[in-house]
């Protein structure tokens, strides 16, 4: 019975924490992510248009470890044995993703544009390496930052 | 052409399902498999028992008898041993050798564990006055091994053992797993099953000595002691003692069994069973 009222205990908590927690955590995310706009995060390797130069180049990357909370896990667990779609993690996934950019694009800041953006997740912690256990994981994102010779720095151009 | 960033307008990654109805979803669903399995293992059960070898009982008693079978009887065993056999004896059951140990235990209560293996609290000694009374109790549990109703308890005990080990992840060895097993599972019979047991122990106490006397003393210091209201043991495993010495009463006046001075006990017990000492 104290067992039933602990984990009934820890299922509330990790409810209204991880909403809490979530909430606010895209509210920022959005936030942030409209303030970098004008910075934008590509997948194309060839980061020319037109006659622009390259001025500067160097590597960016940004990461972020996120915990599932105790609802979601019991939510997951309960999938684990059904199976289907896991989309208690769904949101997990893509806050951690989309925070993992966001501290990339913080980090290339003056840069003109993230070219070859790549994004790794890998689960870490004490269930990192157990099967069918997803406890946390981090979300890294990588990718060159380049920044573009202002166009009265390139010679010939003159406007 | 330049790259432009563009806001998101709509999340495609993150499904719009409220988790709390996926919640009630998915435990509604593993809970009606639950229940499935653990009525169709039950039945399962209920069907092997009667059909089951004593050999294979016998092995499955080693696994508790293990337990006990490394100390010494104590004075206060040898002597419930002796009213045990000539129990066993009257019942015309050979078969099976039974065995009872005292363990020290605050509760007024005796087991029967696989093996014929009986487990009597200390507690239950202690309050016990004749020997016709302690007979009772120990022809009570011969009852269940009779009807096999701790084979009954053990098989759904198990099978609920198994269903938890499997949800909450096998974290636990195999060794782990059977002790654990061995630790928790409580012989806890229904209702229907005590009755069955008390109506077997009063023939059996008449077969042994000529008379009934002394069937109903146990359940009447229980009731004595036991302040608890009859709601509560609606829900409880074991009937209202109360109710259990109406329905033996009603069973010694149909069969005309008599009710002849009670046996004294030939030392008193409750001094020898702290006398080696033996905790659980």
């Amino acid at each position: 019975m104290e067992q039933l009222i602990i984990f009934i205990a820890l299922i509330v908590l990790g409810y209204t924490a991880g909403t809490i927690a979530e909430r606010n955590h895209y509210k920022s995310i959005k936030t942030r992510e409209h303030k970098l706009l004008s910075l934008p995060a590509c997948t194309i390797k060839n980061a020319l248009y037109n006659d622009a130069q390259v001025d500067k180049a160097h590597l960016v990357s940004g990461s972020v470890v996120v915990s599932v909370d105790y609802f979601k896990r019991f939510l997951a667990g309960l999938r684990n044995l059904l199976g289907g779609e896991l989309v208690s993690y769904e949101t997990l996934l893509d806050r951690a993703r989309r925070e993992a950019v966001l501290r990339m694009k913080e980090a290339a800041k003056g840069a003109d544009i993230i070219i070859s953006l790549r994004i790794e997740t890998s689960s870490i912690g004490q269930s990192a390496n157990r099967r069918q256990s997803l406890g946390s994981i981090e979300a890294i994102a990588y990718g060159t930052a380049v920044t573009y010779k202002k166009v009265n720095e390139i010679p010939g151009k003159r406007t | 052409m330049r790259y432009r960033a563009k806001e998101l307008k709509q999340n495609v990654n993150v499904s719009r399902t409220s988790p709390i109805k996926e919640l009630f979803i998915l435990l509604g669903g593993v809970l009606g498999i639950l229940i499935a399995v653990y009525a169709a293992l039950g039945f399962a059960v209920d069907l092997v028992v009667p059909k089951l070898p004593s050999s294979i009982e016998q092995s499955l008693g080693r696994l508790y008898s293990g337990i006990y079978d490394d100390t010494d009887e104590t004075p206060a065993e040898a002597q419930l041993q002796k009213i045990l056999d000539r129990l066993s004896a009257a019942s015309g059951d050979t078969e099976i050798k039974y065995k009872v140990h005292i363990v020290l235990n605050p509760q007024a209560n005796a087991l029967a564990l696989p093996g014929g293996n009986i487990i009597v609290f200390s507690r239950l000694i202690e309050e016990t006055a004749s020997e016709n009374e302690l007979a009772f109790v120990l022809a009570h549990e011969l009852g269940h091994f009779a009807n096999r109703d701790h084979l009954r308890g053990l098989g759904r005990g198990l099978v609920l053992l198994t269903i938890s080990a499997a949800l909450l992840g096998a974290d636990s060895s195999a060794t782990n797993f059977i002790m654990n097993s061995l630790q928790n599972v409580e012989m806890k019979f229904s209702q229907r099953q005590e009755q069955a047991a008390d109506l077997w122990a009063l023939d059996l106490l008449n077969k042994t000595y000529g008379h009934v006397g002394g069937a109903t003393d146990f359940f009447e210091h229980m009731s004595k002691n036991d302040k608890r209201g009859r709601i509560r043991y609606y829900f409880a495993t074991h009937p209202h003692p109360e109710n259990r010495i109406r329905v033996l009463r009603k069973n010694i006046l149909k069969k005309a069994y008599l009710e002849k001075e009670k046996t004294a006990l030939d030392r008193p017990l409750s001094k020898l069973v702290t006398t080696p000492g033996r905790t659980n």
